[in-house]
């Protein structure tokens, strides 16, 4: 890749997911498949023109006026030709001076050139609101709009992470395709349906009302909460494409936390990211060999990070209780945490408090021996109360173990074993095995990891597990 | 959030002459679909059937029933939370063993008395 086609490559990254919202809350004539085709030629036109002729002053600036001018000749276009807008693009260079201004004009409220009423890039103000005065709900940055309009209700939690990759953190659809496992086809086929969905809905990349946004959040926290979980899944490795992807969740869960459509809950989320980041340089040993906590250097953890989410943490605590105490220790009492934010019906809506102030005990531990496993069995419990599962039961059971609680431990561990789908689960089984071994039964743990390994096909859980048996040995 | 029943359907006879091995196998499948719902906190529970039935009615009891032979008998259930109707269905079409065409789910949500009509909208 030479110099060009890199800053090309940066500004696409920074860039294209704004450019796709701003065409499209243009003009209602523009659905998300023009702006993204418009958009697309915009950057081949970049490639093509600053390669003759240099880098423009403000790429970014550029970018916008072609594909905004571009926009303006579909939307004439498709008045010339009735309704029904041609898929065929405009002029073929693009740049089109002066194709916009002042024709055509029905009263949207485009920005005077520079003006910057629409957080035009390079006006170093990134997306006041508009001199129209848009409704945006109380959320001023592009990104988050962005982002509540891919929490779609109607898409599948996983389709929303796909669209939001997309169209939020603007990843191409091969790299989308690479971190969530998925076929560049599957990825396609995906944007393509939700697409439809948005199309035919039209409620997207309108200004969202306020009710919108609050139906909404618990969805976008899904979709954040999931996205951070992928980049930090310990069954990839240590590729550097996902601390970025927990780098942006996190940028992004802090900006909303800052807005108007954040509440306690998106705090609590962002502790949790953080308790989790401050642990990332932690999680690989020399050999890049995945290291649990207990193996972990604790010396690595990141303590201002964890210091932050402390903060965080605290006041995503608005339940009035004091699960949280000032002095870095956590007090967890009985019901404390039935406060504010929980939903009716238990749909793990309030979960991610419960799983930050796991983290952040972990996190306050000075070393694994003095985890406080009482306090953590506690949360355990209440996190079963709102999201009842076997896997949860199955983290329940292991603090309950590490609490020396061992027959209650294995008591839930065997039962486990029982179900059937759960009978098919390799963390089951490399949890009763290393059990088994931390209890001195040698021939119960390696029968136990045996089984671990026949389900499991990812490299590094061979790796790790194999471990776990030459301790044993 | 609303609760539904997702009911697997597949071809038991198949599923029958296929054996144990390929019944693990796609078991397994399904339990990393079912770790991956319980990640966006959609999970709640579920358990294969096993074969072997009976149909009862007034007067008798049939063994085997008429399901045996119908080309989607219901081989499991899951238990999911999701916004609506559409988005449980989204979910289910999700599932990588629809996505091979080894079985389909019919998707209904669980009558709450929020929503006694079960008209789907929550």
């Amino acid at each position: 890749m030479d110099t060009l086609e890199t800053e090309v490559d940066r500004l696409y990254r920074s860039q294209f997911g704004k450019m796709l919202s701003s065409l499209m809350r243009f003009s209602d004539e523009i659905d998300l498949e023009i702006a993204e085709d418009i958009v697309q030629d915009a950057f081949s036109a970049a490639l093509v023109v600053w390669r003759k002729d240099g880098l423009p002053v403000n790429p970014a600036g550029w970018l916008f006026k072609v594909s905004r001018n571009r926009a303006l000749n579909k939307i004439r276009e498709a008045k010339k030709f009735g309704r029904k807008s041609g898929a065929q693009g405009g002029d073929e260079d693009g740049v089109g001076e002066g194709a916009g201004e002042g024709e055509g004009n029905r009263g949207w409220d485009w920005p005077g050139e520079g003006s910057g009423g629409w957080g035009w890039p390079g006006d170093g103000n990134g997306g006041g609101d508009g001199p129209g005065g848009r409704n945006s709900g109380g959320i001023e940055d592009e990104q988050l709009i962005l982002l509540f309009a891919c929490a779609h209700p109607d898409l599948a939690p996983k389709v929303q992470v796909v669209v939001s990759l997309k169209y939020v953190v603007n990843l191409k659809v091969e790299a989308i395709a690479k971190i969530l496992g998925l076929t560049i086809d599957g990825v396609d086929k995906m944007l393509l349906r939700a697409r439809q969905k948005i199309r035919d809905e039209r409620i997207l990349f309108k200004a969202p009302s306020t009710a919108a946004l609050q139906s909404r959040l618990a969805s976008v926290h899904k979709i954040l909460y999931l996205i951070f979980n992928e980049g930090y899944k310990s069954s990839w490795g240590k590729e550097l494409i996902r601390e970025e992807l927990c780098e942006e969740a996190l940028i992004m869960t802090r900006a909303l936390s800052r807005s108007k459509a954040g509440n306690e809950e998106t705090r609590a989320l962002y502790a949790l990211m953080l308790f989790n980041g401050a642990r990332i340089k932690a999680r690989f040993g020399k050999e890049g060999e995945l290291l649990d906590l207990e193996e972990q250097d604790r010396s690595l953890w990141d303590q201002d990070l964890i210091r932050l989410a402390m903060v965080n943490l605290e006041s995503a605590n608005g339940a009035g209780g004091d699960d949280y105490g000032a002095g870095g220790s956590l007090n967890v009492t009985e019901g404390s945490l039935n406060g504010a934010g929980v939903n009716a019906n238990g749909a793990g809506i309030n979960s991610y408090y419960i799983e930050a102030a796991i983290a952040g005990l972990h996190c306050a531990a000075e070393s694994w021996k003095a985890t406080d496993w009482e306090a953590i069995i506690k949360l355990y419990k209440r996190l079963l109360r709102l999201q009842a599962n076997p896997f949860v039961e199955l983290n329940y059971a292991i603090a309950l173990y590490y609490g020396t609680y061992k027959s209650e431990a294995l008591e839930i561990l065997h039962g486990l074993e029982r179900q059937a789908l759960m009978s098919q689960y390799y963390l089951l089984y490399a949890s009763l095995g290393r059990i088994y071994a931390a209890e001195g039964n040698k021939g119960l743990a390696k029968e136990y990891f045996g089984r671990t390994l026949q389900l499991t096909s990812s490299p590094d859980e061979i790796a790790f597990v194999q471990r776990l048996i030459n301790k044993v040995e | 959030m609303q609760k539904f029943m997702l009911i697997i359907r597949e071809d038991l006879a198949e599923l029958k002459r296929n054996g144990d091995a390929e019944r693990y196998r796609r078991m397994r499948v399904m339990t990393a679909w079912a770790e991956s719902l319980q990640e966006s906190v959609n999970f709640l529970g579920g358990e294969p059937l096993e074969i072997p039935r009976r149909l009862v009615t007034k007067d008798q009891v049939i063994s085997d029933g008429p399901f045996i032979e119908a080309k989607e008998g219901i081989s499991g259930f899951i238990l999911i939370n999701a916004e609506n109707l559409e988005q449980a269905a989204a979910i289910a079409q999700g599932c990588p063993l629809v996505q091979q065409n080894l079985m389909a789910i019919e998707v209904s949500a669980v009558l709450s008395r929020n929503n006694p009509s079960g008209d789907g909208h929550a």
